[in-house]
């Protein structure tokens, strides 16, 4: 058991981004306001928190009295919508000094958000951003693909995994493929 | 030993006293007890003997409470008879117990309680004592002693020397427990009643330490060496902790290698806390804590003479679990590439002074991976060394196999 004195800080789970792309089931963990909110990734684990690496391709400014950034974040995979607003001054202002293009190594929430048009997005709010080199790119993709294979491997024995079937209806073979691809444009 | 010798001794012996036991039961307690919760054969022996003897209502065997048993082996849920030595008395905390205190033999020692209600003789500190029937239970995950009154109690007149057996910090368990360490720490007290804390350690390990205050007792001296005799073993929280109150210290010589153990965790550092970086202390002796910006100390208040340090508060995190560690200057300084002279040379011309420092150095480790090692404390991992982990072509081959290989 663990004792409820003790704050735990949420681990930042490793994600690629077609992973992330297709998250679109979230819920809060418990009924109070500052309960934390979870989204359950496709491979069977919650999370509010995730660290990716990738090549920030492009930035923008937008907004006139609330300003923010939005950025792209690219990995083997795919890209991340990243973005960093006035509740996140530090991150925010990381994000305007870096120039594109540049490996990037993000920490984030991820957040779903519903277009008007019914589309569903997943951003990720950046709690902190600094630029990185290629080596902790491949280090990154090798991480990620070693927890996402990790999490396959558990498919269909965990609570949040078995949630994520009923959601998605996941196949962990397909995934795989995923991984597989992401690691084979790693240059040794 | 085998099991169905044991299920044929027992069965004689209940046989004996006119039960009729069925062997095949016997034996599968014995079994259970043996195979599935790794109690060894004579324990089983005996528990199993104890325990049918009770259900069929013989005296005379099994219940060994007449048997004289070394301390070390007794367990919480047995009658048991034993002959110690009174090594420390401690004030009773209610009115219904009439004393407390660590009884010991050449194996061992325990806490034991005399209920009021026993109307048990006092017994005296560096007598020798024979405990008939007294029971042990678990008292806060501790065996426990307690002298009831089933208890027979009667006094040993030889008085055989007894030396305490050292055990290494590493192996303490919740109870009472002699060291032999050194003090490597002397904490500041947090409270009133402490006389004080901090941290004890031999080849093995680190533990921390407490003197309350009111009996007497003196300190320790920081780096001494001391034989620690009897001292009770709480645990809190899944931490041990040794109260000394209990125990006899004599300073010993020599001096002891100190054991650290270390944790290793490999992982990305995900989060620079505010107040890593450059950092100013408190210059009072003893002091050190860290100043506010405007040179504040929380004790010793507006110090214009602090002086400078380096250090890293962050998170280091494996996608599995978010870790906070604290590196000291040394550590910093191998990592960043900035000195402490450096470090306040900047923050000296830079307009943005101190927080310029923080800043680089957060975008030099912000992101990336590295193990570190060293000593965990109080949910801390205190760093002795960080290295950046490096890409391994080997890892990336196996992870493909993984990813790629054949379905399993």
């Amino acid at each position: 058991m663990k004792p409820q004195s003790t704050f735990e800080r949420e681990p930042a789970r490793r994600v690629f981004a077609s992973e992330l792309r297709e998250t679109r089931y979230q819920f809060k963990d418990g009924d109070d306001e500052k309960s934390p909110t979870y989204v359950i990734l496709p491979s069977g684990i919650r999370s509010n928190r995730i660290f990716i690496v990738g090549t920030l391709t492009e930035k923008q400014r937008q907004g006139d009295q609330n300003i923010f950034y939005r950025g792209r974040v690219v990995d083997p995979t795919g890209t991340f919508f990243i973005m960093a607003g006035s509740y996140q001054p530090e991150a925010m202002q990381q994000l305007a000094r870096i120039e594109p293009p540049a490996f990037v190594a993000v920490v984030g929430k991820p957040n779903l958000y519903t277009t008007p048009e019914g589309n569903c997005l997943v951003s990720v709010r950046v709690e902190s951003i600094a630029v990185v080199d290629r080596e902790t790119r491949d280090l990154w993709v090798l991480d990620t693909a070693r927890e996402t294979l990790d999490r396959l491997d558990a498919f269909g024995t965990t609570d949040d995994s078995k949630k994520a079937q009923e959601e998605y209806g996941t196949q962990p073979d397909l995934y795989r493929k995923i991984v597989y691809d992401a690691l084979s444009q790693v240059q040794l | 030993m085998n099991l169905s010798e044991v299920t044929e001794r027992i069965s004689r012996k209940l046989e004996a006293k006119g039960a009729q036991p069925d062997r095949q039961k016997i034996e599968s307690r014995l079994r259970r007890l043996v195979e599935e919760f790794g109690v060894n054969v004579d324990e089983a022996e005996r528990t199993v003997t104890g325990d049918l003897a009770r259900e069929y209502n013989v005296t005379g065997i099994g219940s060994s409470s007449t048997e004289l048993r070394p301390i070390h082996e007794i367990v919480p849920g047995e009658w048991v008879t034993i002959e110690g030595k009174i090594v420390a008395l401690t004030p009773p905390v209610s009115p219904s117990i009439a004393q407390t205190g660590i009884i010991a033999d050449s194996s061992g020692a325990i806490r034991f309680v005399t209920w009021a209600r026993a109307n048990a003789p006092a017994m005296e500190y560096g007598h020798w004592y024979r405990l008939e029937s007294a029971v042990v239970d678990e008292y806060k995950g501790a065996p426990n002693l307690k002298i009831h009154s089933g208890t027979t109690i009667s006094r040993v007149e030889e008085d055989t020397p007894l030396l305490p057996s050292i055990t290494p910090i590493a192996e303490l368990k919740p109870g009472v427990g002699s060291v032999r360490a050194k003090v490597v720490q002397d904490w500041d007290t947090s409270h009133d009643r402490m006389l004080q804390t901090g941290l004890l350690g031999d080849e093995t390990g680190t533990i921390k330490f407490v003197i309350w205050k009111g009996d007497d007792k003196d300190k320790l001296d920081l780096d001494a060496v001391y034989n620690v005799f009897y001292a009770t073993v709480d645990e809190y929280n899944g931490r041990l902790s040794l109260a000394l109150n209990t125990a006899m210290y004599i300073a010993d010589e020599g001096d002891i290698e100190v054991g650290r153990t270390e944790t290793e965790i490999r992982g990305a550092l995900v989060h620079i806390a505010p107040g890593s970086g450059l950092i100013k202390r408190c210059p009072v002796e003893g002091c050190n804590r860290t100043l506010s910006r405007q040179n504040y100390c929380p004790v010793h208040e507006i110090q214009p003479e602090f002086r400078y340090d380096l250090r890293l508060k962050a998170v280091l995190d494996d996608g599995i679990r978010a870790k906070n560690v604290l590196m000291q200057r040394e550590v910093v300084e191998a990592l960043t590439g900035i000195t402490l002279e450096e470090a306040v040379s900047i923050a000296e011309t830079n307009p943005l002074g101190m927080d310029e420092i923080f800043y680089r150095i957060r975008n030099t480790v912000l992101g990336r991976y590295y193990t570190c090692s060293g000593s965990e404390f109080g949910g801390r991992l205190l760093v002795n060394s960080c290295t950046p982990i490096v890409f391994e072509p080997a890892e990336l081959a196996a992870l493909l196999n993984r990813a790629g290989g054949e379905p399993a």
